[in-house]
């Protein structure tokens, strides 16, 4: 266990390191760093500005040097102007050349500054994980009971009419896409066009307090697309269930029916779904981006859409860097708890 | 009778000439002549009563006493602090406003009114301007504000090696070629409250330069951080975070020099709902925000007709957008826009009302193609200019650019978008070939400038021969025409040195025609700007030229 | 003239879809009398749900094939006075038109760019996804039939495609500047190489003992393939014939890029589940070569899960392409293409929804009908 948890997590720092080298690459071409130069300076800047801007701030020196210095392991570049001052990546607003490290990158911990916001990039990740860290909460609280109870009652009586209407159901969500479902649902609950206005369209508020109001619908809107996939898969592993001989047991027994499902059924079925709830939280990330960047709920999604329109790089790095981390942490955690939910598999 | 300077000073008889001429409603109407007897250093009083009226005073006009405190919710983007000469954005003017003020503000019915500067007064020959700083103003750390403040601001205008500094091209006049920096001895600092400009050329467009929203006045201390907001103004930033929320609080340990003539709430809080004016009426129509940064779009207009308990405050406006070839621009090594036939053939198959109608519903004037209007003082009216797609479509035959598919390019939404495929359709239907791609707003300014074909939004400027002198002269940085003409050059040179409004005008007119002619820009409307405020706020209104004045709101009593 | 009523738009509608109609009488009724001859696709007539998803592809197929005859107007041409138009307002200035599903906020007629947007739905979604597809054979297959370093190394490059949150990734790839620096067609490049590879492996592993027919079929494949090569990926093509606008060519290679990995796992997982059974093994001891087994052995057994995994692919390429429009990173301005429709609509869709909902509702059927499909497939391939 030990041995294979190790070497998850070397894979794991390996995927890392390779990636946000890809985003670092992507971020510092020529295009992208003239315009991250220009939403610095002006809008409407001159070539020959733009250049000295890129000079003077430190984009000039070979990519795996910065690379290395965002890392930590290459010390921060500095520069001393015309009239002697010195300017650096290590040296900030409070401190002195003398004073300042001579590495910051992510191993010191120092995640780097956005531009953009013009605060320090960890500060900000934190501060939008938990905001949409409260978003996805909400949204596996609404989507996976739901989408258990649908699969589990639709896999129950395969091929019956409540199975029929379910499974189409569940088809129906998942060919709605975020962007579809949540334009519909502002105009449907939150318009006067819609006639019922029960909820807001905007969830701006929801920042500082939530509300059932301001919360529902894009809780929904996000939910909706995911219940479908969850459902299915439920409904495949509960009808595989009750084909298996120890619910024909149970039943010759003379067991009553709910009580087979709830004693005998669940507890297997459910072990299907489970890796597919965990791996399917990475995916909820895109539609994060939308349903963020739609209702105005100004998390993690939201971040990244402002970070790569202003290319921010290091903020889209630290992005990144989350990103992957969640992709790779549920895949260890689906893994992980798969071996554990089920009593046939034993880690070799 | 004689009318007077803020300072004293009779003013120049053009203007007093001029004043006839609007009372006797021959040629100038009120408002270019409120703008241009401010311009030469009349109160905006003086103007008024030039024409025989009684100037409105914000103070009465609408009935209203104005309750001291309350909060101001204000719809707006939220941009991250600069140095203002950097400025690319109203909106970061608008929040900075709080604290940094403006040496003369720009107000919607086209007059200058004194802030920082109580009066000033430009010679006849445009060639010398005197400022008189205000006296009893104070920094909010203490220090007197005084005129060595004016100078170090206006020479760091000056300073052409500052990335992004926009004031350079206000004050370009003022400007060392060579060293890129104020001329020496241009900026006089002749007491402790009077700065004396010596231009080595007249130009009239420096105090209009003064009220732009780069134009911000700031400590020799200032770095341009929330943390450290020094200022004169009599608020402060409580918090700033970009793209969501921001905070202006009264500065309460600090007197304001305007103290009991404004700075009425005591919080104005700024909140970002994004670009989409959508969620922008979304916003409004919950309860969130008193006021919003700007309607665009007729549809979305109408929605916000439709709230109950909202002001719709209309302002007409020389904001505008041109729809330009770029003549200098190479596409595939030749230089498709060089030829006048092909720009006149262009300009000819597009129909400015239709831009109007399908652009922007409507929500302005149609304009005539060389981006002077009847908004500016210095406007020549033209004979009307034919829509002719036919004759388009022969002239681009003529140029034996039939078969050439045009690349038409614009941003990626709103007005801007409409009105570009709009163009492009007449351009189709007169049988000229067009491919349209539209850039997100990150990527669309980085070479807005150099695309062969494209349209650009333009804001206001209170004088015409101002866009004229930024836009179209040669070798302009912003000249996204890629316009080298001489003609146009002299006489655009003649005019910016003519202090005589109807003088001007003719020289103006030679300008206007060479752009028809020449085929420079489809410039199709002006656009009349909206804003809507809850019914009991004050002094929110659309500002002519955007800005959003924090020291300018309250609620009705 | 007068506005036109609800039933007359409808009917007028069912009139203008009359190519669609006839053809899918045609197909159907072909279908259900050789069902017995047409293998998987003949079972789909057993399954009712699959059926009904069979016919909402259908539709939407046959509709942008016959998108000319079925469109009334043109779709990007703007008529004066059209503006927002509701449903079924007669076109200003002729008489006897109508825009039947009204006109958008540039006086377009909705109607006619809902049925063209069908022709760059169909066609860009299923051929990126048959490029995912050889992509994600050409790799899978010898990976799962390997395994060992070969498998562990592409493995580890598909995960690592893989965890990069797909978002992130067109926001990165999919923007106009990331064009001049070439990175795109970087990836064209070496992603359009592989159809090319499948198809010369395809056909050496077959018929390497009869050097007659394998040259021609070899020369075809590389005269063709690399004629089509030089159009798409470099726009070099000497003929013109194949070009591909270089933002759809950006868009194109993203949406391959992200899907390959995906198809890359499930072939190499069921490569590793046939090659344990009893006919490779017979072709083993027969001597074959590991090619021949793979692709002539191997892959057809796969095909069951392969066909339903393309089905549901393609509507997510679908919705991809729609997520793509939403940020505005679509084909192209002005394009009727689906999800920049919706996107466009959308921003005025609290005043009128008329041209935001058919774009809508045409998406989600044909993501609907090809989920159907799939379903349908999949529960029929099961019953083998």
């Amino acid at each position: 266990m030990v041995s294979f948890l190790l070497r998850r997590t070397g894979v794991m720092l390996l995927t890392a390191l390779c990636l946000t080298f890809i985003v670092f690459f992507l971020t510092n071409l020529e295009p992208n760093l003239e315009k991250l130069t220009k939403s610095e300076g002006n809008m409407r800047m001159t070539d020959v500005q733009v250049q000295s801007w890129l000079e003077k701030n430190g984009y000039r020196q070979p990519l795996f040097k910065r690379y290395g210095e965002w890392l930590g392991v290459a010390p921060g570049w500095t520069r001393t102007d015309e009239d002697g001052k010195v300017t650096g990546r290590c040296i900030k607003r409070a401190t002195t050349a003398e004073e300042a490290p001579k590495f910051c990158g992510i191993m010191q911990g120092d995640w780097g500054f956005s531009l953009v916001f013009k605060n320090p990039v960890f500060g900000i990740i934190k501060e939008k994980l938990a905001l949409t860290g409260k978003l996805m909460l909400c949204v596996l609280i609404v989507m996976v009971p739901a989408a258990l109870i649908i699969g589990v009652i639709a896999g129950m009586r395969e091929g019956s009419k409540t199975d029929r209407v379910l499974s189409t159901f569940s088809i129906l969500t998942t060919s709605t896409p975020e962007y579809v479902s949540g334009v519909i649902f502002i105009i449907v609950f939150a318009s006067k066009f819609g006639g019922l206005r029960w909820f807001k369209g905007t969830a701006a508020t929801a920042m500082d307090g939530i509300t059932f109001e301001n919360f529902t619908l894009p809780v929904m809107a996000l939910a909706l697309y995911g219940v479908g996939y969850i459902a299915r898969m439920t409904r495949a592993s509960m009808a595989e269930v009750m084909t298996e001989q120890y619910i024909r047991t149970a039943r010759l027994k003379g067991l009553s029916f709910p009580a087979i499902i709830l004693k005998h059924a669940l507890r297997n079925a459910l072990i299907a779904p489970f890796t597919v709830i965990v791996l399917q939280i990475p995916y909820l990330l895109t539609g994060v981006v939308i349903i963020e960047t739609l209702f105005n709920y100004k998390g993690f999604g939201w971040t990244l859409v402002a970070a790569v329109g202003n290319n921010d790089i290091e903020l889209l790095l630290a992005c990144s860097v989350v990103a992957v981390f969640v992709v790779l942490l549920t895949q260890l955690i689906s893994d992980i708890g798969y071996v554990f939910l089920n009593p046939r598999i034993r880690v070799s | 009778m004689k009318f007077r300077k803020k300072n004293g000073q009779e003013l120049p008889s053009h203007v007093t000439e001029m004043a006839e001429s609007v009372k006797n409603s021959d040629g100038m109407s009120r408002r270019e002549f409120l703008a241009i007897a401010s311009i030469f250093g009349a109160s905006t009083t003086t103007a008024y009563s030039m024409l025989g009226m009684i100037a409105p005073s914000v103070a009465h006009a609408d009935g209203h006493g104005k309750k001291q405190g309350g909060t101001v919710r204000y719809q707006t983007e939220v941009r991250a602090l600069k140095d203002p000469r950097t400025y690319d954005w109203s909106q970061i003017a608008n929040f900075a406003r709080g604290w940094q003020e403006y040496l003369v503000e720009y107000n919607n019915d086209a007059t200058f009114t004194g802030k920082l500067v109580e009066s000033w007064d430009v010679s006849e020959d445009a060639k010398t301007y005197t400022l008189n700083v205000r006296k009893g103003v104070k920094w909010n750390n203490g220090d007197d504000f005084t005129a060595e403040d004016v100078a170090r601001n206006i020479e760091g205008w000056c300073d052409k090696s500052v990335e992004g500094n926009s004031m350079a091209g206000r004050f370009a006049t003022l400007i060392d070629e060579d060293s890129g920096k104020a001329i020496e001895g241009a900026i006089e600092v002749v007491d402790s409250h009077t700065v004396k400009l010596n231009l080595p050329a007249s130009d009239i467009s420096l105090i209009a330069g003064m009220a732009d929203y780069p134009a911000a006045i700031v400590h020799k201390d200032a770095d341009h951080t929330v943390e450290n907001p020094i200022g004169t103004g009599p608020y402060l930033p409580e918090s700033l975070k970009v793209g969501e929320k921001a905070v202006l609080v009264r500065n309460t340990d600090h007197t304001w020099w305007n103290e009991g003539n404004g700075a009425w709430v005591d919080r104005v809080e700024f909140i970002d709902y994004g670009t989409e004016p959508a969620s922008h009426f979304a916003a409004m129509e919950s309860d969130e925000v008193d006021v919003n940064y700007s309607s665009e779009g007729a549809e979305i207009i109408e929605l916000f007709d439709s709230i109950d308990g909202l002001d719709r405050n209309d302002v007409v406006t020389a904001a505008t957008i041109v729809i330009r070839p770029n003549q200098q621009a190479e596409v595939d090594g030749k230089k498709p826009y060089a030829d006048k036939k092909v720009r006149q053939a262009l300009a000819m198959a597009v129909d400015p009302a239709v831009c109007l109608e399908l652009g922007i519903g409507g929500l302005g004037v149609t304009a005539e193609n060389h981006h002077v209007g009847p908004m500016h003082p210095d406007y020549a009216e033209l004979p009307a200019q034919k829509v002719d797609p036919a004759g388009a479509k022969a002239l681009m035959e003529e140029a034996g650019m039939a078969d050439y598919e045009h690349e038409l390019l614009s941003i990626d939404a709103g007005y801007r978008k409409d009105t570009t495929d709009a163009v492009a359709d007449m351009l189709r239907k007169a049988g000229i070939k067009v491919k349209r791609t539209v850039l997100p707003g990150s990527t669309f300014w980085n070479d807005w400038a150099k695309y062969p074909y494209s349209s650009t939004n333009w804001n206001h400027r209170p004088l015409g021969v101002q866009v004229l002198g930024l836009a179209y002269r040669s070798g302009e940085a912003w000249n996204e025409a890629g316009f080298e003409n001489a003609d146009f050059d002299n006489a655009l040179k003649e005019a910016l040195a003519i202090a005589d409004v109807d003088k001007r005008r003719e020289k103006v007119k030679i300008c206007e025609e060479i752009m028809q002619d020449e085929g420079v820009i489809v410039q199709p409307y002006w656009r009349t700007l909206t804003n809507y405020t809850k019914s009991d706020l004050g002094g929110a209104n659309h500002h002519i030229t955007f800005e959003f004045r924090p020291q300018d709101l309250y609620w009705k009593a | 003239m007068d506005r036109l009523t609800a039933s007359e738009i409808i009917i007028r509608m069912l009139i203008q879809f009359n190519p669609v109609w006839i053809g899918l009488a045609v197909i159907l009724t072909a279908s259900w009398l050789f069902r017995k001859k047409l293998g998987l696709y003949g079972k789909l007539f057993a399954s009712p749900v699959g059926v009904v998803g069979l016919v909402l592809v259908l539709f939407w197929v046959l509709t942008a094939i016959f998108a000319d005859l079925i469109a009334t107007m043109d779709p990007l041409t703007q008529i004066s006075g059209m503006k927002n138009k509701k449903p079924g307002w007669p076109v200003s200035g002729a008489e006897g038109e109508w825009y039947l599903l009204g006109g958008d906020n540039l006086a377009r007629d909705v109607f006619s760019r809902m049925v063209k947007g069908s022709q760059l739905v169909i066609a860009i979604a299923p051929a990126a996804t048959i490029f995912a597809f050889m992509v994600g054979i050409t790799l899978g297959l010898p990976a799962g039939f390997y395994g060992g370093k070969l498998d562990t190394g592409l493995s580890f490059l598909a995960n690592l495609v893989l965890a990069f949150p797909v978002i992130l990734l067109f926001f990165l790839l999919v923007t106009p500047e990331i064009r001049s620096t070439g990175v795109p067609l970087a990836l064209a490049g070496v992603l359009f190489l592989f159809p090319i590879i499948f198809f010369v492996m395809l056909f050496y592993s077959r018929y390497r003992e009869q050097p007659g027919r394998l040259g021609v079929l070899l020369v075809i494949t590389l005269v063709l393939g690399l004629w089509a090569y030089s159009g798409l990926a470099f726009n070099k093509d000497p003929f013109g014939v194949f070009y591909m606008d270089p933002n759809l060519l950006n868009i194109f290679v993203s949406v391959v890029f992200v899907n390959s990995p995906t198809v890359f796992r499930i072939v190499r997982g069921l490569t590793i589940d046939i090659k344990t059974r009893d006919y490779v093994a017979a072709a083993q001891t027969r001597g074959e070569r590991p090619w021949y087994i793979m692709l002539w052995e191997v892959l057809p057994n796969a095909r069951g899960p392969l066909i339903v995994d393309f089905c549901l692919r393609i509507g997510y390429t679908t919705i991809l392409l729609g997520t793509l429009g939403f940020f505005g990173l679509g084909v192209t301005p002005e394009s009727p293409d689906w999800g920049m429709t919706i996107n466009e609509g959308r921003k005025l869709l609290a005043v009128y929804p008329h041209p935001a909902l058919p774009p809508t509702i045409a998406l989600m059927t044909l993501v609907l009908g090809l989920n159907l499909l799939a379903d349908g497939l999949r529960e029929e391939s099961l019953k083998d």
